[in-house]
């Protein structure tokens, strides 16, 4: 069932584009992300979904009924803030309690009600306390708490690990997702980091500029961007110019060429990138039916479970590879000479 | 901070100096007022609270205390009613010449008091405003609400709009969210800023003077006749009962400030 239905919604300032005319559309129980760089469109979008922005055309519609006109206290959305947003006047009790209070329920099912959210975050003894007694995670998961218990059609969430550190955000992203699946939560989730767009979505919706990028499973996203904003933006990549040589063939800027996988038809001399993902990389000759190259380590690095090589192409384009360091890589020296090389299939074309 | 102890010592004795120059000429009425009931002098050749009888037996004196408190809660509520609102729309509003407005809305601190006095004294002789506690009441306001207007405006800035974001998209409407959520987040600017309203109209001398009529006068009028023609004693124990009263209302503001969550 669609929850969320985008048509052709677009935002104008004056002669400025904030958002595109965009379409959309958010299924029960779907986590979806809107993912991007700040200024591409994403929390307009959000913003005109929760009402508090006014689209300059198109439609929204949430649970069948066109709202596009329907102020945000009427829409019935559940919303969490990076600021969080708690009523620092308010003990988390009463924090949680406000959105059932506003819908007249019975103080005696408020109660229950609240206890049982409390439980469900795992917080049930922080029920008197202020909302600055409490760490940032537990003020984020109160917050979270505070929409679950009204049970919205959709939660918003306006990049809400923002304000954490690493370690506690990766914890609160599996969290949240944990919460989503279990309770069956429509998601509509703003971030502008892709390794939590990645961790948490059903679906993404990259968006630059303004509009839609590409929308699809982070799995789609990753291994088949249609763009090279797109690869660019999700994970590390090496984008390499060329020009079609053949049926599925292309030509490097030094003059190799390489068998490339692509979805579109392509034309002969037509130019394109190529995205070769850094661990789709081997520093050693696999398999005959693969691709090499000759290339030229200008440094490695070890990060913990990977290593990266900085390595030239003959002709100078910079590559980057990645594998996984077990401790016994041979350490290859700045200035040895390899052969990288992937399986056929791994190479993928990109418009230009 | 220096941490020479000489240079400390110095520098505390520059604070004390200035603390003195301060609050010593007001502290001077206070053993006055302990005096005796014939003439000002200091130090009072002997203690006694005849002065304080005096005063409170006096109607008159009385009557003057009553009506300064009746026209400061008046001022004081008008200036909430009016500021907190005129505060609101400066802070969340958008609109073109914002600066402009806020400029005139605290306008009444900069101009001088004489002059405000005398607008508003030929203001109310041409439309013929002749009650004379009305009169008191309507032009104490003007001078009372820019400091409504100006804590309630600093109240504001540090209410994150976020919040009332948050409530509405929870299904609040704007009474549930003015009531529930900025009102109560404001408390500690509104009480500082009714507190500071109801002091200054109480103080008020320059303006309450020019647009009184006869039989309306408040304390400090009353005061003020009584040093041009009487210099009576009194005047030490009524100082001393507004200063015992401004340290309260201080002391106070402090204490509500401090009490409530900083955000």
């Amino acid at each position: 069932m669609v929850k969320v239905q985008l048509n052709d919604v677009e935002k104008r300032y004056g002669p400025t584009v904030a958002l595109a005319p965009t379409n959309l559309s958010v299924t029960e129980g779907e986590f979806l992300t809107l993912l991007g760089p700040s200024g591409s469109g994403k929390t307009t979008l959000l913003n005109i979904v929760s009402g508090m922005t006014e689209p300059t055309g198109g439609e929204v519609w949430i649970d069948g009924v066109d709202v596009t006109n329907v102020p945000s206290a009427k829409r019935g959305l559940g919303m969490v803030f990076q600021s969080y947003a708690l009523m620092p006047h308010m003990t988390i009790f009463q924090n949680i309690a406000f959105p059932l209070q506003i819908r007249g329920l019975p103080r005696e099912e408020i109660r229950r009600k609240v206890e049982d959210v409390l439980e469900l975050v795992q917080l049930p003894h922080v029920a008197g306390r202020k909302p600055k007694e409490l760490s940032g995670g537990q003020q984020q998961r109160i917050a979270l708490a505070r929409c679950i218990v009204y049970d919205p059609s959709i939660i918003l969430m306006d990049e809400p690990l923002g304000a954490l550190d690493k370690k506690l955000r990766e914890q609160m992203q599996l969290e949240i997702k944990r919460l989503q699946v279990q309770l069956g939560i429509t998601m509509l989730y703003v971030t502008h980091d892709q390794e939590e767009a990645m961790t948490m979505s059903d679906r993404i919706i990259l968006m630059n500029n303004g509009s839609a990028e590409q929308i699809g499973t982070p799995n789609e996203l990753y291994f088949q961007p249609n763009s090279s904003f797109v690869a660019d933006f999700i994970g590390q990549s090496n984008l390499l110019d060329a020009t079609v040589a053949g049926e599925d063939r292309v030509r490097l800027v030094n003059g190799e060429i390489i068998t490339v996988r692509h979805d579109a038809p392509l034309s002969h001399g037509q130019s394109v990138k190529v995205l070769l993902r850094p661990e789709v990389l081997h520093l050693r000759e696999i398999d005959a039916g693969g691709n090499r190259l000759d290339a030229t380590i200008r440094g490695s690095v070890i990060s913990g479970s990977t290593v990266k090589h900085f390595l030239e192409l003959d002709g100078g384009t910079s590559v980057l590879v990645e594998e996984l360091s077990n401790g016994t890589n041979a350490a290859p020296a700045p200035g040895d000479r390899v052969t990288i090389s992937w399986s056929v299939g791994q190479a993928r074309v990109l418009p230009a | 901070m220096s941490a020479d102890p000489q240079a400390n010592r110095l520098l505390k004795g520059a604070a004390f100096a200035v603390l003195a120059f301060l609050v010593l000429p007001s502290l001077i009425v206070v053993p006055i007022s302990f005096g005796d009931t014939h003439e000002m002098v200091f130090p009072p050749p002997s203690l006694s609270l005849d002065l304080y009888r005096q005063y409170f037996g006096d109607p008159q004196w009385l009557a003057a205390t009553w009506l300064s408190v009746r026209v400061a809660i008046w001022t004081t509520l008008i200036s909430l009613l009016l500021g907190i609102p005129a505060a609101y729309g400066l802070v969340r509003g958008r609109f073109p010449g914002k600066r402009l407005v806020a400029m005139f809305l605290l306008s009444p601190i900069m101009v001088p008091s004489v002059v405000i006095a005398l607008g508003l004294y030929i203001y109310f002789v041409r439309i013929g405003l002749s009650h004379g506690e009305l009169r008191l009441v309507l032009g104490l306001t003007v001078v009372t609400m820019p400091f409504v207007i100006v804590t309630a405006t600093a109240g504001l800035q540090n209410v994150d709009p976020n919040l009332e974001k948050a409530a509405t998209v929870m299904g609040a409407g704007p009474f549930t969210v003015l009531f529930r959520v900025t009102l109560p987040l404001l408390k500690p600017a509104i009480v500082g800023g009714s507190l500071f309203a109801f002091l200054m109209s109480f103080d008020e001398v320059v303006i309450a003077w020019f647009i009184t009529r006869a039989g309306y006068e408040t304390l400090p009028i009353k005061m003020f006749s009584s040093i041009q023609w009487e210099i009576s004693p009194v005047l030490a124990a009524v100082s001393s009962l507004l200063m015992l009263f401004s340290v309260v209302v201080c002391v106070l503001v402090v204490v509500t400030r401090r009490n409530e969550p900083q955000q």
